[in-house]
């Protein structure tokens, strides 16, 4: 009983267990903060990132697949399967026009021809089409989407945006289009609102020139192709590798353009040039198509109906690839070939490695942190120290008033748990305005100190992750408070252990 | 009237380094219940040491070729059998302590002083429970020694007489059958010192509390029911010539 008086008593009464507190208070908002910015990167990750590119892949770069609207109907009639779609990625040049003068600035960017609405229904493609009406508003004016005279316009664009195709306003006859990531271009400018404003040029009106590169069987670039096409609409997904990166075209076009659509083949030992006796003289040798090579898509994105996840997908996803692979033998690859070519979006060459090295990060942070604030247990186990020494007379006191030894230790055991508790509820609530406001916060430090920490280029996301989980909150402060009293527990060993008469005669 | 408490033979030496220094020599006492022994000595000559061993709080020295056994039973049971919760116990429940420093705990009021050895004595509780009860006694206890009016203070904020009446409230809080005073009236003016052990001898007559007081001052001696001196380590009656 008297312990929880003499806490609260001292807690108010002393400078030392304020500090205590304060350091207690720092270090865990010090670990939140961190846990919070560098753990919810990666779940926004791994959240995000099957909308953007789909649950399932399957994937056979350059090559790509024939016959592949036959592995979508047998796909799709999985239950484990919502939808697919054939896609083709490709690596391209944009030239995009710039703020400085009228030269062209070349892009490299990664080419994804789709057909936009099988693709939406796989990922969430429309919904990230940045230029779209949402309704006038006076007060907010500086977000283009929401000014009066631009609702109409911004209807069209997305409807463009959406159909990958735009009308000629004179004569309405409708042309393929481009849809590109918001950040190609560079000239939007993103507001620390995360909000884009087109800087100089508003980009959906603009032309640029697209330049992809066909390749042979054998990997050797055969010409170059280049289409002139206006802009669409521009796409973001907030993770930045794909809104600096990304192109789309209508899936026929790209198709089209890497010579991947339909063709006819010539048998192997045809040798051009050949001359022979025709029956009016001697006439070059024509060769004769014997074969037809399907069209090809290079990759077919899967999502998962409800109720399966990922890996469930995947493994029938496997399973119908591996009959199709047996009906069309030899090509291109064969049935064995299907752990290779069939991944959970995960686990796409790139970001699989980038997930892991993220993991690692965040794990290995969170340990250096972790580390770093167990001085935080010495801290309380110092101050607690002298404050025993400053105390031992109330010791000797409490002892002669029959106070037993585990009172004793308790009185300062409980102490420190309520510096812990004070503590850690101070380092939740900083953790939580910190993380809440992090990015005003990073956006202020750049601007004032032009210290830019956050690097969308690096960070995939253009935005911090700005959300404490109350499950971490939860561990972090309970770690707090479990630090403070490991800290409070030698201090009280101490102090149950003296001896009364000393302690009494103590000067 | 059957004795409260008996200590037979205590010896009690300190050691520093190679010096030795004997305080206790083989000193014996016996309290009857109820009675009032006065205790006197030289500055140095153990009352405090003594004082200490009575009320569990130290021991004395284990038996060796120097000495035999040194004993103290309160009411027949042996205090250096009791484990350390017995002894926690004894000092809680049945003795009370006043000692020559006041060593109130300086962050509590005087109420909260003065209900100290209550709380210690009571789990929280039984505690919550008696809180009003105990907060009353306390209050009155207070009242009868004049700080009926400073109970909102602390320590800091008072006398040394003052101080040295909660001290004896604090003391009497639990009504033990024991109170052990260390110069209660030490560091007073002689007013206020007969003030004191008037409150202190009302109380007994109160509650038949038996009181071990250690003092310098004859005044004090004057009003025990009996007088003993600690002279070279053993307790003399008073009247008995100095050893040689
Ligand atoms: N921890 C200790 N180490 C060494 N010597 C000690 C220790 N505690 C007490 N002493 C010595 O024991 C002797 C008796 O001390 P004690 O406090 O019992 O005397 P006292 O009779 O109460 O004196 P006073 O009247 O001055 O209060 C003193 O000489 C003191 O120096
Ligand atoms: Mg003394």
């Amino acid at each position: 009983m008297y312990q929880a008086l003499l806490t609260r008593r001292y807690l108010t009464s002393k400078v030392m267990p304020l500090l205590a507190a304060i350091a207690v208070a720092l270090c865990t908002a010090m670990v939140l903060i961190v846990w919070s910015v560098m753990g919810g990167f990666l779940a926004m990750l791994l959240a995000q990132g099957s909308s953007i590119i789909g649950d399932v892949a399957i994937a056979y770069p350059v090559i790509g697949f024939p016959h592949y609207d036959e592995l979508i109907e047998e796909l799709v009639q999985r239950p484990e399967i919502e939808a697919a779609t054939p896609t083709i990625e490709s690596l391209g040049l944009l030239a995009v026009s710039s703020d400085f003068g009228d030269d062209l600035e070349p892009r490299v960017v990664q080419v994804i021809g789709i057909r936009p609405d099988e693709f939406d229904e796989v990922t969430s493609f429309r919904e990230r089409l940045w230029w779209r009406p949402l309704g006038a508003s006076e007060d907010e004016t500086e977000d283009w989407r929401r000014k009066e005279e631009n609702q109409d316009a911004m209807a069209r664009i997305l409807e463009e945006g959406s159909t990958l195709s735009e009308r000629d306003p004179v004569t309405g006859v409708a042309e393929p289009a481009m849809v590109i990531g918001i950040e190609v271009t560079r000239n939007n400018y993103r507001t620390p609102e995360g909000i884009y404003r087109p800087a100089s040029a508003f980009t959906p009106q603009d032309r640029y020139t697209l330049s992809v590169l066909p390749l042979s069987r054998r990997g050797v670039a055969i010409q170059i192709e280049d289409r002139s096409l206006p802009v669409a609409n521009e796409y973001r997904s907030g993770m930045y590798d794909a809104d600096s990166k990304w192109v789309f075209l209508p899936f026929d076009m790209l198709q089209d353009m890497l010579k991947l659509s339909e063709a006819r083949r010539v048998p192997a030992d045809f040798t051009p040039g050949e001359i022979f006796e025709g029956p009016d003289g001697p006439m070059i040798k024509r060769p004769e198509a014997t074969e037809t090579v399907p069209a090809r898509a290079t990759n077919i994105l899967i999502r998962a109906a409800a109720g399966f996840n990922a890996r469930e997908t995947e493994a029938a996803a496997e399973e119908v690839y591996e009959r199709f692979a047996q009906n069309h033998q030899g090509y291109p690859l064969g049935p064995t070939w299907k752990e290779n070519i069939v991944y959970v979006w995960e686990e796409k060459p790139g970001l699989k490695q980038f997930i892991a090295a993220v993991r690692k990060e965040t794990g290995l942070v969170l340990v250096l942190f972790v580390f770093i604030s167990f001085t935080a247990v010495f801290l309380v186990g110092a101050i607690f120290w002298s404050m025993v020494s400053e105390k031992t007379k109330d010791i000797g006191i409490l002892r002669a008033v029959g106070a037993g030894r585990l009172g004793v230790a308790w009185l300062f055991v409980r102490y420190g748990l309520a510096i812990g508790i004070v503590g850690s509820l101070a380092g939740g609530a900083l953790a939580w305005v910190i993380v809440s406001n992090i990015n005003p916060i990073h956006e202020w430090l750049g601007e004032t100190l032009g210290l830019y920490i956050w690097d969308p280029s690096i960070y995939y996301f253009t935005e911090i992750p700005s959300r404490v989980e109350p499950m971490k909150a939860l561990i972090v402060l309970g770690g707090g408070v479990l630090f403070s009293a490991l800290g409070a527990l030698i201090p009280a060993a101490r102090a149950a252990s003296m001896n009364p008469v000393k302690a009494l005669r103590f000067e | 009237m059957g004795a409260l408490l008996e200590a037979n033979n205590l010896y009690k030496t300190y050691r520093m380094g190679k010096v030795r220094v004997p305080v206790l020599r083989g000193a014996s006492i016996t309290l009857e219940a109820g009675e009032v022994v006065a205790v006197l000595g030289k500055s140095g000559s153990g009352k405090s040491t003594m004082m200490h061993i009575l009320g569990g709080l130290d021991t004395p020295d284990k038996a060796s070729s120097d000495n035999a056994a040194s004993t103290v039973m309160f009411e027949g049971n042996e205090l250096g059998r009791m484990s350390g919760a017995e002894l926690d116990r004894y000092r809680a429940r049945r003795v009370g302590f006043v000692f020559q420093f006041y060593h109130l705990l300086p962050e509590l009021t005087v109420l909260e002083n003065a209900l100290l050895p209550a709380m210690a004595a009571r789990g929280r509780v039984k505690y919550t429970h008696e809180r009003t009860e105990l907060r009353a006694r306390a209050t009155e206890l207070l009242s009868s020694f004049g700080l009926g009016e400073r109970l909102k203070h602390r320590p800091a904020e008072l006398s040394g007489g003052e101080r040295q009446r909660v001290a004896i409230a604090r003391a009497l809080i639990n009504r033990p059958d024991l109170l052990l005073a260390d110069e209660p009236t030490g560091n007073l003016d002689e007013v206020t010192g007969a003030g004191i052990l008037d409150a202190l001898l009302a109380h007994r007559s109160e509650a038949g509390c038996t009181m071990f007081i250690v003092t310098h001052d004859p005044k004090v001696a004057q009003r025990a029911d009996r007088v003993v001196h600690l002279r070279d380590g053993v307790v003399v009656p008073e009247g008995q010539p100095e050893a040689v």
